[in-house]
């Protein structure tokens, strides 16, 4: 088995890095510390020989030559074998002339251009990690490209178990200088006897040789740089305290990018109308898609008649009406033109063929599909529907064509019309397409409906979540100022909202808000608020909250690469933490690596972790020396990298008990009671 | 001057549906009366326009001369115009309305025949 780090930084590209002075002693200690038997130096879009000559005389182990490169919007690492170095580096020095900062890339062409025959190099793309080389360029490199880098313990194991992944691994990525403390335990290992580049693209074909530790698989992952290890499940930390539980806990966090650390404490509320304000505030945010989903058919509605114009259609009516009076009185003046039929003569309107487009359609569907095709013919033979199909294609077509022949007299008729009109200084009918006015008040009026239905309050949908009920209901704006704070916006509502119970009116008035988009006006008829209850349906209190919270960070873990929760005790009752704290851990330790500092025997003890580590603090010569002691739950002996043993029965009763004759007194208070 | 809109199929009739006469232009409706120009309605125009697809469609040569009627003059000479155009292309209403499924049609009809023979 060997460990290799193929990504890390000792020069700094202009661009791509926050300026650094590489150490070389750093890289060397490094490479000590973790024991690691194979590094490859890749900077940003550069190679240096002297340097990497200069590193290679210093270190005993297998150093490879590579490169990042800036490809199609994402990274990629090309590595070299360790020879032929001058046309390795000229072919970098082109990569480097093309790309003179960092929005610049190279793109798949370029790269085999430059590079020639990419067999020759192993080629691995920034995977679960950004920038990411897209899947599509990563298929153009294929078979070249066979492994891909991840950044967590946690995407390591995913990319394990999806068939369809490239062979992960795992890497620093780390930039060596004199001030560094600490060093990325991030390696992998692999199932090879030598170090060459040839061995090594050969191991990263095959899933089943790549390892997140070098004895025990992917079941435990390195955390710490001096070998200290951790299940890639669930770990509880215990110790006394002042021991460094929170310290050793601070570390691991700073060592990941993505790690979502709950704090001790963090969830117990100390203003309790402020923590319930922010509460409702971003339980609404997170239920908006309950609300966009009630108002979706109403929003279409809103934007469907949002362009009618009442006033206008009133005018229009009235000039008709004119119109026809004045006509009707001028009657015996008619003259020539005004007295032909055409002068005064309405349009024909062109009937509609959206149901006919519709119908064909849905016989299309029922003709194509296959998933219930046995059902369909069950009912209805497929010659039939096509019978059925042709026909309502032949009548579109007939109404399509009765509509041209319509819209080619209109235009005729208007023709004449103008030229009639304008001959003469008698009155004619405006006219006016009563059908479309008749639509549009059809359509106010159900919007009217609508929006006072809409406004009546009422519980839309109720969603458990555990033992809680997440409620949502509908109720009314009941000022300006709701309004107000609905938009978010710097404008007034005041007018708008004294015509509230008038949705028609109201609309209009929306309409002259300054600042507001005319697809939100439908948000501002009825607004939707969220209620938490428990399982005896009341309204939670503040412990409860602070419950709800914690389930909910708990859950949201999925999208990090660790979960770090800090004596969660300290803010719950031993039932909760034992009836769906526990429950929610072991269940999100499944796929994110998790690490719970407790002092409590009921998170301790009963949540059943994979490993166990015991922080001691001893004073040394007056200094004061932290240990991490650990190993798997059942284990008699709990030990330090160094080997150093400590009895772990002990342990637990000294954490998790108060110690032996506590938890023996203990036992002897319940026997009484219970006898 | 009499017009003729050609047709295609030599059996069609062929009649004449705009004329000129004492001063007025007349046209020929539905019920084969001859009408004054000004009585014409959209209704009428939708009818000629049928006759002027399908038929030999014959009119009389717009002469703003021959027509005293002033109103008339207009009408008439909007008709001729338009009817005219169309002789160029008598089709186009079935052309465009048929663009949507043509091909859709054939697959199906097709698809009807072959299920018939097997």
């Amino acid at each position: 088995m060997k460990k290799i780090d193929l990504h890390l930084h000792t020069k700094s590209s202009q661009y791509s890095d926050s300026a650094f002075v590489f150490s070389l002693p750093k890289l060397k200690e490094y490479v000590e510390k973790l024991s690691i038997d194979c590094i490859a130096v890749t900077n940003h879009n550069l190679f240096d020989l002297s340097q990497f000559n200069e590193i290679s005389e210093e270190l005993e182990i297998t150093i490879l030559p590579g490169i990042e490169i800036n490809l199609e919007k994402g990274h990629l690492l090309l590595i070299s074998e360790n020879a032929e170095l001058e046309d390795f580096e000229s072919k970098c020095n082109q990569v480097e002339s093309l790309i003179t900062n960092e929005s610049e890339f190279i793109t798949v062409q370029k790269l085999k251009e430059i590079f020639i025959d990419l067999s020759r190099y192993l080629l691995i793309p920034h995977y679960e990690k950004t920038p990411i080389i897209r899947p599509e360029i990563i298929e153009q490199l294929k078979p070249h490209i066979t492994s891909g880098e991840v950044t967590s313990a946690k995407k390591f194991k995913y990319c394990l178990k999806d068939s369809s992944s490239l062979v992960p691994v795992l890497f620093s990525d780390l930039r060596f200088t004199q001030h560094m403390t600490v060093f990325s335990p991030r390696q992998t290992f692999i199932d090879i006897d030598d170090t060459s580049l040839r061995a090594i693209k050969t191991c990263l074909m095959d899933k089943h040789k790549v390892f997140l530790h070098h004895s025990e698989g992917h079941r435990f992952f390195q955390v710490f740089e001096n070998g200290q290890k951790l299940s890639t499940g669930l770990n509880v930390v215990l110790g006394e305290r002042s021991s460094g539980k929170t310290y050793t806990l601070r570390t691991m966090a700073a060592m990941y990018d993505n790690v979502k650390h709950i704090k001790q404490f963090e969830l117990l509320e100390t203003d309790e109308e402020k923590d319930k304000k922010k509460f409702d505030e971003l339980l609404t945010t997170k239920q908006s898609s309950v609300s966009e989903q009630f108002l979706k058919e109403f929003k279409e509605v809103v934007e469907d008649v949002v362009n009618i114009d009442r006033k206008e259609n009133e005018k229009l009516i009235e000039s008709f009406l004119s119109s026809l009076l004045k006509v009707a009185a001028e009657e015996e003046k008619k003259d020539v033109y005004s007295k032909c039929t055409l002068f005064n003569e309405s349009k024909f309107i062109e009937t509609s063929n959206d149901t006919l487009k519709q119908l064909v359609t849905a016989t299309e569907l029922l003709i194509d599909n296959t998933q219930y095709r046995t059902l369909i013919d069950s009912h209805i033979s497929k010659k039939v529907l096509q019978e059925l199909i042709v026909d309502l294609m032949k009548k579109y077509e007939e109404v399509q064509e009765k509509n041209l022949k319509v819209r080619w007299v209109n235009s005729l008729v208007i023709n004449i019309q103008k030229e009639l009109q304008s001959s003469t200084a008698s009155e004619h009918i405006k006219d006016v397409d009563f059908y479309a006015i008749l639509l549009e008040k059809e359509k106010l009026r159900k919007f009217e409906n609508i929006a006072t239905n809409i406004k009546s309050e009422k519980v839309i949908e109720k969603t458990d979540v555990r033992r809680f009920k997440i409620v949502a209901s509908t109720r009314i704006f009941n000022g300006a100022q709701e309004l107000l704070n609905k938009s978010g916006r710097r404008t007034t509502f005041s007018t708008a909202f004294n015509f509230y119970d008038s949705p028609i009116e109201y609309l209009d008035e929306l309409k002259n808000i300054d600042r507001l988009a005319e697809t939100e006006y439908y948000k501002y008829f009825v607004d939707v608020s969220y209620r938490i209850l428990n399982e005896f349906d009341a309204e939670i209190s503040g412990g409860e909250r602070s419950e709800f919270n914690l389930l909910e960070k708990i859950q949201n873990a999925h999208h990090f690469d660790l979960l770090l929760v800090d004596e969660p005790e300290s803010s719950f009752d031993n039932l909760f933490l034992k009836n769906e704290v526990n429950e929610q851990i072991r269940q999100i330790s499944k796929t994110v690596p998790v690490i719970v500092v407790t002092h409590n025997n009921t998170v301790g003890a009963s949540i059943k972790p994979d490993y166990i580590l015991y922080t001691k603090k001893e004073i040394v010569s007056g200094k004061a020396v932290y240990k991490i002691f650990s190993g798997n739950p059942a284990d008699p002996i709990l030990k330090t990298v160094e080997g150093e043993e400590i009895n772990n029965y002990n342990i637990m009763l000294n954490c998790l008990e108060a110690g032996d004759s506590a938890y023996t007194e203990r036992k002897q208070s319940y026997d009484i009671l219970k006898n | 001057m009499r017009q003729v809109i050609q047709h295609t199929q030599k059996e069609s009739n062929h009649m004449i549906y705009l004329k000129i006469e004492n001063g007025k232009g007349h046209f020929l409706n539905e019920s084969d009366q001859w009408i004054e120009i000004d009585q014409i309605g959209k209704e009428d125009l939708l009818s000629l326009l049928d006759k002027a697809i399908s038929d030999e469609f014959e009119m009389d040569e717009f002469d703003a001369d021959s027509l005293q009627n002033k109103a008339h003059q207009i009408i008439y000479k909007h008709l001729y115009q338009k009817f005219n155009e169309l002789n160029e292309n008598k089709s186009r209403f079935k052309d465009e309305s048929e663009q949507l499924y043509k091909s859709a049609i054939e697959k199906y009809t097709e698809a009807i025949q072959n299920e018939s023979n097997s």
